[in-house]
């Protein structure tokens, strides 16, 4: 995953990886919420998505949590991840206010 | 009624996909691989997709938590080798492969350099690697091999002065410049994207 590391940015498949996992799911969970809340828009393939969820584990953002109900893998969010999301979360408000400023009243 | 098929493709990996989409296409499911062997059975036509991954640079841990994630998603997964074995003995030395994945044998991914991966046909396009990031550091994966091959090659053909030992060479190049020219043509549309 290249997220912008000076400006903050994350890229939009990291940071619906990291919204879907504030309750724990497996990889094919984490798809289909991801297809869900873009309506199709953003589709993952499978070998990207394994891909991004070990960086996002190597960098200490997810965890592994522990395998319910036999094989099936689940991944959660950690404090790090949370605090990462919830910075990108204030980052687009502050970019949806200058925009809503600009082009808002037009609109 | 199944159908037996035996081909090499060898490097040619979009070929194979290609091949095996083509048979799918005509009702024709994977059931078995071995060495140049595909094995069919008849099924519905377009009723199932295929995507080929390559992973001989991962290491047998790797490899297996790959596949178990991939069949989560309620995919099929073959191991298939690649028919471009090299090796002396039993081991294969793969300098640019991940840690763990260096030195490949029967019990790792030796002979298991791909993974054939089926899915039911939803209508939706099978594809494994969506972003252009991704797609950029698979093709680097896939180019390591040639490149090395290329080297140990030139080097060697030109030291024994052997003109078959560079015909190899050139081949690698070819497929080196090939993937090159891809790398390419992703980070240009990358480029345009953002």
């Amino acid at each position: 995953m290249r997220d912008n590391v000076k400006g903050g940015a994350l890229t939009e498949v990291t940071f619906y990886i990291l919204l879907s996992l504030y309750k724990p799911k497996h990889g094919y969970a984490i798809m289909q919420f991801i297809e869900e809340n873009t309506g199709g828009r953003l589709s993952l393939g499978a070998g990207t998505l394994y891909g991004a969820l070990n960086s996002l584990a190597d960098k200490g953002w997810i965890e592994l949590c522990s395998e319910k109900d036999g094989r099936k893998k689940e991944y959660l969010i950690t404090a790090e991840g949370r605090e990462a999301a919830e910075r990108e979360l204030m980052r687009l408000h502050e970019l949806t206010e200058t925009a809503d400023k600009i082009i808002g009243g037009a609109l | 009624m199944s159908r037996k098929y035996y081909r090499f493709f060898g490097g040619l990996i979009k070929t194979q996909e290609k091949w095996l989409n083509k048979l799918a296409a005509e009702g024709y499911r994977l059931i078995n691989t071995g060495k140049l062997l595909y094995e069919f059975e008849e099924c519905k036509p377009n009723e199932y997709q295929y995507c080929i991954d390559f992973i001989a640079d991962k290491s047998k841990y790797n490899a297996e938590s790959y596949r178990e994630f991939l069949e989560e998603f309620g995919y099929r997964v073959f191991y298939k080798n690649i028919n471009l074995r090299w090796s002396i003995g039993k081991a294969e030395v793969r300098p640019w492969a991940e840690k763990g994945g260096r030195i490949a044998m029967k019990s790792s991914t030796l002979d298991k350099e791909l993974m054939i991966i089926e899915k039911h046909n939803d209508g939706k396009p099978f594809e494994l690697r969506t972003t252009a990031e991704d797609r950029i550091l698979y093709i680097k994966r896939m180019r390591a091999p040639w490149i090395f091959m290329l080297l140990i090659f030139t080097v060697f053909g030109i030291f024994v002065r052997s003109a078959t030992i560079l015909a190899a060479a050139a081949i690698c190049l070819v497929f080196v410049s090939v993937f090159q020219a891809e790398l390419i043509m992703l980070k240009k549309n990358a480029e345009i994207m953002e």
